[in-house]
């Protein structure tokens, strides 16, 4: 995301002007708008007008507003936002107060207009304007009649392609059928590859899964890139790494993403740190059970008795929290960071950060066992 | 007048909700199953049958000598004609896997001969004096497990196949690393699904001289593991043998340090193995494990061991999830044409009036009017085994039943049960740890086809698995929502 204005103070009001630049930023966006918000675009506004002629004409018209924001809505897949609220602004076709809905994609620029920058919202200010996080990981999941194409950015994993066959019996007279079906399901593989796999910005991609499919797939993609001359493949070959995952469902992701060959080529990235962070907290609680907490009471009350040492949040609880929530929630994290602990906010849109959501969203990692929080009725 | 009134007999035969509706609608459950009764000609020839059948599973960890005990024995009882053993031998020799040319009896595909190990289970048929036995030979590599399963699935007895060798036994007993190697898991599963006989085949007895010390260091190790997972000493057979040498397979063993074995070959203990109970007095359920195009029986086959019930040619079923009719066309049992086939019957039955593009692994063929719906949400009582790591709320899964696996959600932590099985009330479930019993709910991320555990044992079995291991076993005791 480009920058091309910033004015605000910390925890107190301002403004900043945005261009977003690639898909992910529309993830960003989504997580800095919140209700009640200032938002200024240009957009088109359908008036209607009366002609000399008396007929009611409805015109296209081109013009900036600005709408104090009351709902907010993320399309992953045509990755457009699109923010409805009311006109605070004094318009010629528009008038105060009426409702409109103003979409943000790539390369609009548009204004944001906060009361309070809370850390937060700088922090992910920070995250969507760092030029370094642009490139992506691509995972090709793949099991023998199963397979999905992710790319894995900083915040968002996104699903490109599912491709699902019934193979048949690999034994018996229907032996001929079987080979059959394995190449035509490796070859909607590779073409979902081709399509949805942009080169010159994903890092590396990964090809992994269970038993020997993934080795099939590999073998298969460079046999055929040379005889097709599929250049893109040829000239990439470095950046293509095989893993062993135990299935090729897409949660098995987080396995791919924590094994070892993976890691140093990942290791800065969002996802990777998340990955590990919870795998942290999911050790803590089979090792040491009471070391490790979930749900929003139980680290509240940790919090009080200055027992955590790593917080894990998903970014669900800033964005549909109400203004007192939310504040609880700054609070909490600021305050945890002060006192020398760590702070892992997740993606929603991540493996990991789903699993975190499903867990209230909220868990913690103590610095001593906390024994009385089991009993405590909450 | 008469067009009108053929026209509404016609009508009064057709499902209309399945014909206009297809798959996604609020179907009504099932009705009750003891509403249902069989038919004349389906116990009628029951008595005449001179053989029983009997499903058995071939499992242990990797590189045990499944593939090879088997095929040796399918060898020797003759299943396996002179000339393509010598084609095995050569082909075997040549590709430089001469100690594997029995294992190729069962191992057909390029894939799993080029490296040696079994991938798909691999089914196979011979006669004891007592029973016609057909074998599922499962693969013991790690990664293959939800194959084995859906083998294992099928199985009345298994053959728990044991390397001998020293250190191998032990291998699959701890693991090699993580978690355990796959001799404990293949029986926990197996357990799970319902089998209660055990035939535990001490293999590769020739690399440690036949020595009896080593056999009865076994015997006592695994005693208490195969305690511990709820088998009963009267079920357990303990047969020391060598697949390589052909000792105490189908004769009595002659080589000279085996002497001090006076037990039954494992020949004799399969056939002294107990019938297992056919259900037909429940309605047709058959899980579909294959779906494939035959020369015989057209475009639309499907494979699988019929769990209940019988069907003949000309018999309507119902293809579940996808609820289209289809009709039975053909239907053949080991290569053999066959007009019928009853519960306990492995089978492979061709449909007509269907799209191939409706059967799904994992999808049940079933009665028309006690149709099976897909769950969508499931509440279960397991059992989590030793190896599983914490369970919680949102914890992410794969859930197997019968042939069909699908990813899950653990959605909630209902209650913690104790040793009798009875809930604790009032204990606030964080998560649940390794050996604790409990009631969950859980969320496939699409419909399965299955039963509660009460109304149909078999369809009714479920595992969790993730991350290449077995996380817990268990029943469906309600089904909460249908898809």
């Amino acid at each position: 995301m480009k920058l091309r204005h910033r004015d605000y103070i910390l925890n107190g009001p301002g403004v900043v002007k945005l261009t977003p630049e690639n898909p992910e930023d529309m993830w960003y966006a989504y997580n800095l708008i919140a209700v009640g918000d200032r938002l200024a675009a240009s957009t088109i506004r359908k008036v209607q007008r009366e002609t000399s002629s008396g007929t009611r004409e409805a015109e296209r018209v081109h013009t900036r507003l600005e709408i104090e924001v009351e709902a907010v809505d993320y399309d992953n897949v045509a990755n457009v936002l699109r923010i409805r609220g009311k006109n605070v602004t004094e318009n010629e076709h528009v008038k105060l107060g009426a409702y409109h809905t103003l979409e943000i994609d790539q390369q609009r620029p548009f204004s944001l207009s906060k009361d309070i920058w809370d850390s937060i919202a700088i922090d992910t200010l920070k995250w969507a304007c760092d030029p370094a996080a642009t490139s992506e990981v691509a995972a090709v999941m793949i099991q023998e009649g199963l397979a999905y194409v992710c790319l894995v950015g900083q915040s968002v994993t996104t699903t490109k392609m599912k491709i699902e066959t019934s193979i048949p019996r690999k034994h018996g007279p229907a032996i001929a059928g079987y080979e059959k079906a394995i190449n035509k399901f490796l070859e909607n593989v590779l073409q979902a590859v081709l399509r949805h796999v942009d080169f010159s910005i994903v890092r590396c991609l990964i090809i992994a899964g269970p038993g020997f499919t993934k080795d099939q797939f590999h073998n298969y993609m460079f046999s055929e890139a040379t005889k097709r001359e599929l250049r893109v493949i040829i000239e990439n070959k470095s950046k293509i790494v095989l893993v062993h995952a135990s299935s090729g469902y897409k949660h098995a992701l987080k396995e791919v993403l924590s094994a070892p060959s993976v890691m140093n080529l990942i290791m800065d990235t969002k996802a990777a740190k998340e990955v590990k962070a919870l795998k942290e907290f999911f050790d803590m609680l089979s090792n040491d059970p009471l070391r490790a907490i979930y749900g929003p009471k139980e680290v509240e009350i940790a919090h009080d008795r200055l027992a955590i040492q790593t917080l894990l949040l998903s970014d669900e609880l800033f964005r549909n929290a109400d203004i007192p929530t939310r504040r609880k929630y700054v609070d909490l994290t600021d305050s945890v960071k002060s006192s020398g602990g760590d702070v892992h906010i997740f993606s929603s849109m991540h493996v990991s950060g789903e699993q975190l959501g499903q867990l209230s969203g909220i868990a913690a990692i103590l610095r001593f066992p906390l024994p009385d929080l089991e009993d405590m009725d909450l | 007048m008469e067009m009108l009134n053929q026209a509404t007999e016609k009508l009064k035969g057709v499902d209309i909700k399945t014909e206009t509706e297809k798959g996604k609608h609020r179907r009504e459950p099932c009705p009750p199953l003891d509403t249902y009764e069989p038919e004349e000609w389906m116990l009628e020839t029951f008595k005449q049958e001179s053989k029983q059948l009997l499903h058995l599973a071939i499992v242990g960890h990797v590189d045990a000598g499944k593939s090879t005990l088997m095929g040796r024995l399918l060898h020797i009882l003759g299943q396996v004609s002179k000339k393509e053993m010598h084609k095995y031998e050569r082909e075997a020799k040549q590709s430089g896997k001469g100690s594997f040319s029995y294992a190729w009896v069962l191992d057909e595909s390029s894939e799993e001969r080029a490296r040696g190990i079994t991938m798909t289970v691999a089914v196979a048929q011979f006669e004891t004096p007592k029973f016609h036995i057909v074998v599922l030979d499962s693969p013991g590599h790690k990664d293959f497990v939800p194959n084995m399963i859906s083998g294992a699935s099928q199985a009345d007895a298994a053959v728990l196949v044991i390397d001998a060798c020293t250190g191998a036994f032990e291998a699959g007993m701890e693991g090699e690393g993580q978690g355990v190697g796959q001799t404990k898991e293949h029986t926990q599963l197996v357990r799970s699904f319902g089998v209660e006989q055990l035939v535990v085949a001490v293999n590769k007895m020739d690399a440690v001289e036949y020595s009896e010390d080593r056999f009865n260091a076994i015997k006592t190790s695994l005693r208490p593991f195969l305690k511990h997972c709820g088998f009963k000493e009267s079920g357990i057979r303990w047969i020391p043998l060598s697949a390589m040498e052909n000792e105490n397979l189908v004769t009595q063993p002659v080589n000279g340090q085996m002497l001090w074995y006076r037990g039954p070959t494992l020949l004799q203990a399969l056939d002294s193995l107990e019938p297992p109970v056919r259900n037909v007095a429940k309605p047709f359920r058959l899980p579909i494990a294959e779906i494939f195009k035959s020369r015989t029986l057209g475009q639309a086959v499907v494979s699988g061991k019929v769990e209940g019930g019988a069907v003949k040619i000309g018999s309507k079923v119902l293809v579940m999830p996808s609820g289209v009719s289809a009709t039975v066309k053909g239907i053949e049992q080991n290569g053999k044409t066959c007009t019928f086939v009853r519960a306990g019957d492995n089978a492979d039955v061709g449909l007509q009036g269907v799209d191939p593009a409706c059967l799904l692994q994992g999808g049940v063929l079933c009665h028309p009017d006690y149709p099976l719906p897909a769950a969508s949400l499931l509440e279960v009582k397991v059992l989590l085994l030793e190896t599983s790591g914490p369970l919680l709320r949102g914890s992410q899964v794969i859930i197997h039943c019968h042939h069909a696996k699908e990813p899950a959600k653990i959605t909630k932590l209902v209650s913690l049960l104790d040793q009798k099985g009875q809930a604790i009330p009032n204990k606030k479930l964080r998560c649940l740890l390794a050996n604790q019993r409990a009631v969950i709910e859980v969320k496939p991320e699409r419909g399965i086809c299955l039963e509660e555990y009460s109304r149909y044992k078999a369809l009714g079995r479920i595992s969790l698995r993730d991350a290449g291991k077995t996380l817990a076993v268990g029943i469906v005791t309600r089904i909460i929502e249908y898809e």
